[in-house]
């Protein structure tokens, strides 16, 4: 009987151990011929079968999406030489994977829902905490201007009324003319603390915040964010909708992204579709200014119907400020199905590859995480955040330009043809200091200037003085901003004095502007040349005098006829 | 302009090569300056089976600048990482072949001479320039500045045949480069032999391939 018994222990053990082992190779078994083995399963969570969900494996192109019953069929792209791990990810729900057997089945994979209990207390973590995986992609991102939105200088000068020596009193300033309001700047240059209050937090008082997680737009405030809705008491007209965790998450991190198959311990991952969507940009890369008190402004000078449209207007009685995202939705909404540009978004070209980030990185994360959690990724798929806007390199292919000339006579016609060729909104964009001029210059064989008959001058704001100081007013040629004016007339006023738009000259994506110009040539028989410029300035010249700031101006391009 | 018509003189008999150096003021080095004479004979080839290609690497168009002959095609293979959308809003050539794979590649054929800028919709830093020249007879400068037109070396690599030399005579050669001052030089193409020259140019602000 005790010899029975013993045998029955061995082989309930047996049993036993070859259960274990049996779902321990499910885990780690290679699939011999995985291209030709299909994968299947079934994703599913508390309340049954989820329909929908994306399942592919990590890091492979192709994805599919579960049926009714949850159910889906995979076939893997490439060969894994790994145990085969499948993941699926929705929005809304937490992504999770699962292991594949070695005939390609896989248990059900388990999606846990996002809870909706925003935690408005929640303190952002620290960027330094994602650098420790993410390190390469938080140092891009700390070489940007996203990272430093809050000790921009210029932004604490704009909002102080200081200058580059921290002189009091300089205009313009948001608090010289708003003494008691902190505005609502914080909303945009320090949204991890303005969040909780947007209309209570004084730059300043974040600046000195031992929270440093408080300055510039940081990792944790964009990945909290689920989704971006509509919503017109926002001075972008867009607001978040937020998700921030609560303890019973426990300690891994809630990230929202755009993958749908990161499934990793430190993080809690959730798939978003907005990360893939430039309306993700749109909860700051707008402006709107309600004029109030029953003021309207005669827009219909200054846009098209159409444009007017596009900014989401209706009426006269509010004022667009900022309107980047407007003007590339509008653009986007003219292109036809069939256009090559239709469906570019922010991300595709201010997070893209730029050379000195090269060679191409396959991971999305660095050092011990890689070897412990890395996916492998096509560079494609990986989007590096550098945000570049408005630097050098982005402004020297943003515009082109080409000059033509002929002599008739005495009379020497130049046409200067400037493209918004790489802008997928207008040029410039955003802040309304910023300007691009055009300046052309037309000489004899000898080098003397030539007389102009007709063709546009530029503005005096765009500096009197000696042209090689850069000052260009009066000079023949054009100037490309919006200009902001008040009920005076003043023009180039800032945002929060402005009542009107004076014009707005802006290039519109992918088309081009002809400026004409006639010149007269005392001599028929002489070689007159001429030279156009496009310069590129990052803040209007009198406030450049008033605040002693440096801001120099960026040949975009010249050419000569 | 009168002038530059009235100079070329074609003779019955073919001469020399025109063979040089580009010496540059300002830059790095003079390597990629497009050296090409104004008038020419057309040499009435036939393109359609000739490969020009302008290939993309590491977020870069290889060749910098590619000089054609009017009415040739040009393949613009992706040999990237990454997807490219290579377009042109140039007027002498206005395309966008949308976004495409490693691996894919697209064409375009150039029937009309001037500068054709070159870019990627996703990428700000890649430029290059397909410059579309009315006759062969042109050459891009090495790493020393040196040129010889006809340029024996492309017209191998592009398979092209019946380019010969100049008659003699005199031509206008000019040099054009994204950097550099527009400089003309008037050569004059002996009845035998090579002639030499030597072109000094200058940082500054580019012209126009013909005006």
């Amino acid at each position: 009987m005790k010899r029975y018994a013993f045998a029955g222990i061995l082989l309930l053990l047996f049993l036993i151990t070859h259960h274990f082992e049996k779902n321990s190779l499910a885990n780690t078994t290679q699939i011999k011929d995985i291209n030709k083995t299909t994968i299947q399963g079934r994703v599913s969570s508390v309340y049954g079968p989820v329909q929908n969900a994306r399942v592919r494996i990590p890091g492979d192109e192709k994805y599919t999406l579960t049926d009714k019953q949850g159910r889906y069929l995979l076939q893997p792209t490439h060969v894994h030489f790994q145990g085969v791990k499948v993941t699926a990810g929705k929005e809304g729900w937490f992504n999770n994977a699962q292991y594949a057997g070695p005939l390609g089945r896989v248990q059900d994979i388990y999606l846990n829902p996002i809870y909706l209990n925003d935690n408005p207390d929640y303190r952002f973590i620290s960027p330094v905490v994602c650098s420790r995986c993410h390190t390469k992609l938080t140092r891009y991102w700390d070489q940007s201007k996203m990272a430093h939105t809050t000790s921009n200088p210029k932004v604490l000068d704009m909002f102080y009324g200081t200058d580059a020596f921290q002189h009091d009193n300089v205009k313009p300033g948001y608090r010289l003319d708003n003494p008691n309001s902190n505005g609502n700047c914080a909303v945009c240059h320090a949204p991890s603390a303005a969040v909780s209050s947007p209309w209570s937090q004084d730059l300043r008082s974040v600046l000195q915040s031992p929270r440093t997680e408080w300055d510039g737009v940081s990792c944790d405030y964009c990945h909290k964010i689920q989704k971006v809705f509509p919503d017109k008491t926002k001075a972008s007209r867009m607001a978040p909708i937020f998700e921030r965790q609560s303890s019973p998450i426990g300690n891994s991190i809630l990230v929202f992204g755009p993958y749908d198959d990161v499934v990793v311990p430190p993080m809690a991952a959730s798939y978003a579709s907005v990360f893939n969507k430039g309306q993700f940009c749109a909860t700051c890369h707008g402006h709107f200014k309600p004029l109030g008190s029953g003021k309207t402004w005669d827009h219909s000078k200054i846009y098209s119907p159409s444009e007017w449209e596009g900014f989401g207007l209706k009426g006269d009685t509010t004022l667009p400020i900022q309107t980047t995202y407007q003007e590339w939705e509008h653009w986007q909404d003219q292109l036809s199905w069939n256009d090559p540009n239709k469906g570019k978004k922010c991300q595709d070209c201010h997070m893209s590859w730029r050379k000195d980030m090269l060679p191409y990185d396959n991971y999305i994360v660095d050092g011990g995480a890689r070897r412990m959690w890395g996916t492998y990724r096509s560079p494609e798929d990986i989007h590096p955040h550098q945000f570049d806007g408005g630097t050098k390199i982005q402004l020297k292919t943003a515009l082109s330009m080409e000059i033509e000339g002929k002599i008739t006579g005495k009379k020497v016609d130049i046409n200067v043809y400037i493209t918004n060729t790489n802008g997928g909104h207008w040029v410039p964009t955003g802040e309304t200091m910023r300007s691009i001029m055009m300046v052309l210059k037309v000489v004899d064989s000898n080098g003397n200037p030539l007389k102009m008959l007709k063709g546009e001058r530029l503005p005096e704001w765009t500096g009197k003085g000696k042209v090689e100081a850069g000052n260009y007013a009066g000079l023949p040629g054009s100037v490309f901003a919006r200009v902001l004016a008040d009920d005076k007339g003043h023009l180039n006023v800032p945002f929060w004095r402005a009542t009107s738009i004076a014009s707005d000259t802006r290039i519109r994506p992918k088309s081009t502007v002809k400026l004409s110009y006639e010149f007269l040539l005392e001599n028929p028989e002489d070689e007159p040349s001429a030279e156009a410029r496009l310069i590129y300035r990052p803040v209007i010249r009198p406030w450049v005098k008033n605040k002693h700031w440096l801001a120099e101006d960026i040949l975009i391009t010249s050419r000569v006829w | 302009m009168v002038f530059v018509l009235t100079i070329y003189l074609p003779g019955q008999a073919l001469a020399g090569k025109i063979t040089g150096i580009v010496k540059v003021k300002g830059l790095r080095s003079p390597v990629d300056i497009l050296v090409y004479v104004v008038k020419a004979p057309a040499v009435h080839e036939d393109l359609s089976k000739i490969k020009f290609t302008m290939d993309q690497q590491n977020l870069t168009f290889i060749p910098h600048i590619l000089p054609i002959p009017v009415g040739a095609t040009v393949d613009f293979p992706n040999n990237d990482k990454v997807n490219h959308n290579i377009f042109s809003l140039s007027r002498t050539k206005k395309f966008n072949l949308g976004s495409y794979k490693p691996g894919e590649s697209k064409n375009v054929r150039f029937d009309k001479p001037g500068i054709v800028e070159l870019r990627c919709d996703v990428h700000a830093e890649m430029a290059a320039y397909i410059m579309v020249l009315k006759n062969s007879y042109f050459s891009v400068t090495d790493d020393q500045g040196r040129f010889e037109i006809p340029d024996s070396k492309y017209l191998e690599q592009h398979h092209i045949k019946g380019i010969k030399n100049l008659s003699p005579g005199k031509y206008v050669l000019k040099i054009w480069h994204e950097k550099l001052k527009p400089q003309k030089q008037i050569v004059t193409i002996p009845e035998k032999g090579d002639i030499s020259v030597e072109i000094t140019a200058v940082r500054g602000t580019p012209g126009v391939l013909y005006k």
